[in-house]
């Protein structure tokens, strides 16, 4: 199939393509719209077209907790947020720790997945920390990385283990850094959290996780991607590091970079993430992070959950918020409160996201890689309610809410995606 | 969604439940305290009940181990003439796998009128007012670190009595703030009321991060914190204190916090002592300031009975005309 989209502008950073005004798509790939004779036309009427996003961080649930999400689901929800490709966590029931596992989820991508899944496994067998897994095999099954998840490692010396194996597998591990003798607690430890009387975490927590981690890539020179940073400290660690030569890339979720500790103050449970939302200052080190690079991509750290989930007292309720399918909206979002320029994310849910799980072909729009875009009018808005709401968990701050942005299409591989 | 201090008040500022203290105006503190006197009035007659909540039924809802708190609303609902239901959580259907929202729902169509809550979790009584039961009147009666509002109002109500308006006082609070919901209230109260003075006295491992943005003073020597106060507050030391690692033994806490008639004397003359007990003699307070004439402890007990009538009245009271 041959198409044309017109009357479209191009939002493209450091692609030769960056505000043009069509392109082409012939079987399945980005092409010059002046070779194609006879193609469809799409008349964008002034749109503009973006790489589809990639998602390095997104709960798909699927296999064993499928009453909080599907892959059908949830990756029709990543289509609405202009998520065209997902990295899903090992975080399933059980834990994603062997190649049957990966290609059942693969199997299941491809017949009932709107979006490109691409996998992620446990380093650890059962996710447990103890025993290391096949990680040859889980990366020939078609794993991208392999993290620990939310599971602690369980010494120092086996998570020492685990990178040592990896690096001479060439192998890019995601950790969550989180020092054990901190962990827990459901709120930041600031006045918001204080001040409602709720279980906290200090930023210790990570800081102190995040240091060890740092001294074993070194030790190591594995290439470690470090997960879903929240302080300010761990922005400047990670700058250092990099600044040091280590082998080391970070990322942010989108919460984190749009809400601060006082988002708590209502007791939404919405807000009970993993990693607390912290204060003000770490939320615009974190946008600073991402705008001079230290922070190489944004994450959803999609969390569909059921309704009963988060229907108790805050401490009680279940962690994460369903998010993936305002993904676009809020990176428009962020453009418009002058928080962070929209190219500058662009790139880290786009290129630089592509670069880590080494698809570059992925993430830019350019002759003759995949036709992976989205198409969206930034002057018009989205209201996110029932029944357009496509994701299976409604605990989403968005829910009800209306943002920026409405997407016109989607096309991966060059087929254009129903959403 | 909103917060505790803004869901406890009808839109025209009434209560219709009781959640935390904090920004709750000083009108309608000083109404709480000023109709708890009038039930303490009338808690030396022969017949103490008086039948306002006739045909009224309160249920006590208490997630955590209590006898004193809950003895006393038991008590100030019977005096109130309400009828009483106390559940007790351990052996009710949330052991069985039942959720708490659906205990609730079913307790809600039994046709309850309050709720008396006490929950390990900080939020709890919000969730129950905010999205289980916005009917029916809520009293928190502890959660977590959070919150202790009666506890906070019936140690105003003892202030008041005893020294006269807060906003003429100095109150110091000693021990451990960083795990105590009663420290919290009691500050929020105090602020509410206009007190200029508030001092927090304990180690840096018991004293929590936040009381600057309370305007509180900190202090870690007894010593200096005491001086010229009209208000003592003692707070009780749990014992896990000591094995998670906070301070090293109840005796080195006695010796450098002990409310002792030697510290007491850098206090105001007839400045007061309070304890939200139950007390550890020889711990947080020597045997003879616990006896002596400054202590107000007992009175303490006794307002609470008045403190909790006066706010099940009024948060009953404000539920039944909304629905009307």
């Amino acid at each position: 199939m041959s198409l044309v989209l017109i009357n479209i502008q191009v939002i493209a950073p450091d692609c030769p393509l960056h505000q043009a005004t069509s392109v082409g798509i012939n079987q399945g790939v980005f092409v010059d719209p002046t070779s194609l004779i006879g193609a469809d036309v799409f008349d964008g009427q002034g749109a503009f077209l973006i790489a589809g996003l990639i998602d390095l961080r997104v709960n798909l649930r699927e296999p064993g907790l499928e009453h909080k999400g599907t892959i059908a689901s949830e990756t029709r929800a990543a289509i609405h947020g202009g998520v065209t490709t997902v990295v899903a966590t090992p975080n399933t029931d059980p834990v994603v720790d062997s190649p049957a596992d990966v290609r059942l989820i693969l199997e299941r991508a491809k017949t009932s997945g709107l979006c490109r899944v691409l996998p992620t496994a446990m380093l650890t067998q059962g996710g447990k920390g103890n025993h290391l897994s096949e990680m040859a095999a889980l990366i020939d099954a078609g794993c991208v990385a392999l993290a620990q998840g939310n599971q602690p490692f369980g010494s120092r010396k086996i998570e020492f283990n685990a990178l040592k194996y990896a690096q001479s597998l060439g192998i890019r591990i995601i950790l969550d850094p989180e020092s054990q003798d901190f962990a827990g607690g459901c709120a930041h430890s600031g006045q918001f959290g204080i001040g409602l009387g709720l279980s906290l975490n200090s930023p210790l927590c990570e800081i102190l996780g995040l240091g060890s981690d740092l001294d074993l890539v070194e030790a190591t020179g594995v290439n470690a991607h470090f997960s879903r940073l929240t302080t300010k400290t761990a922005v400047v660690r990670l700058r250092e590091a990099k600044a040091k030569g280590l082998n080391v890339s970070c990322d942010v979720s989108l919460a984190h970079l749009i809400y601060s500790e006082s988002a708590i103050s209502s007791l939404d449970p919405n807000f009970h993430l993993e990693r607390p939302l912290r204060t003000e200052v770490d939320r615009q080190a974190l946008i600073d992070g991402v705008k001079d690079g230290t922070i190489d991509v944004i994450v959803s750290d999609h969390s569909p959950h059921e309704t009963g989930a988060k229907l108790a007292p805050f401490p009680e309720t279940e962690t994460g918020m369903s998010l993936i399918e305002g993904v676009l909206h809020l990176l428009i979002q962020l453009d418009q409160s002058g928080d962070l320029p929209f190219e500058c994310s662009l790139k880290a849910m786009s290129s630089h996201a592509a670069r880590l799980i080494d698809r570059d072909d992925l993430g830019q729009i350019i002759y003759g890689h995949p036709a992976d875009c989205v198409l969206f009018n930034p002057s018009k808005s989205t209201t996110f309610k029932e029944p357009n709401w496509t994701s299976a968990g409604s605990n989403s701050p968005l829910f009800g809410k209306t943002l920026p942005g409405a997407i016109i299409a989607a096309w991966i591989d060059g087929q254009e995606v129903t959403i | 969604m909103h917060g505790p201090a803004a869901l406890q008040l009808t839109s025209d500022g009434r209560l219709k439940h009781l959640l935390t203290t904090e920004g709750l105006p000083v009108s309608l503190i000083t109404e709480l305290l000023d109709t708890a006197e009038t039930f303490l009035s009338s808690q030396g007659q022969p017949v103490k009940k008086v039948p306002l909540l006739r045909g009224k039924t309160v249920v006590n809802l208490f997630f955590e181990n209590s006898t004193r708190t809950r003895t006393t609303f038991d008590i100030a609902a019977h005096r109130l003439s309400a009828d009483v239901v106390t559940l007790d959580i351990r052996t009710s259907s949330t052991s069985k796998g039942e959720t708490l929202f659906d205990t609730l729902k079913n307790l809600e169509a039994m046709q309850v009128d309050l709720f008396v809550v006490r929950h390990s979790a900080g939020g709890a009584p919000f969730f129950i007012a905010d999205r289980v039961t916005p009917k029916i009147a809520v009293i928190n009666a502890g959660d977590g670190t959070h919150a202790h509002p009666t506890q906070a109002l019936l140690d105003l109500m003892t202030i008041r009595k005893h020294k006269g308006d807060p906003a003429q006082l100095s109150v110091a609070i000693v021990g451990d703030l960083k795990h105590s919901r009663v420290a919290r209230s009691l500050i929020h109260g105090l602020r509410g009321m206009g007190c200029p003075d508030i001092r927090a006295i304990g180690p840096g491992t018991l004293l929590p991060d936040d009381l600057p943005q309370l305007g509180v003073h900190a202090f870690n020597r007894i010593e200096d914190g005491l001086n010229n106060v009209d208000v003592v507050v003692l707070l009780r030391l749990q014992k896990e204190r000591m094995t998670s690692a906070l301070l090293p033994s109840e005796r080195e806490f006695f010796n450098l916090y002990g409310m002792t008639e030697l510290r007491l004397a850098k206090a105001n003359n007839n400045a007061i002592v309070m304890h939200p007990g139950p007390i550890n003699r020889g711990v947080e307070i020597d045997n003879r300031v616990a006896d002596g004439a400054q202590a107000v402890i007992l009175d303490q007990v006794t307002n609470g009975i008045a403190i909790r009538m006066a706010v099940m009245a009024m948060t009953i009271s404000t539920q039944q005309e909304l629905k009307s």
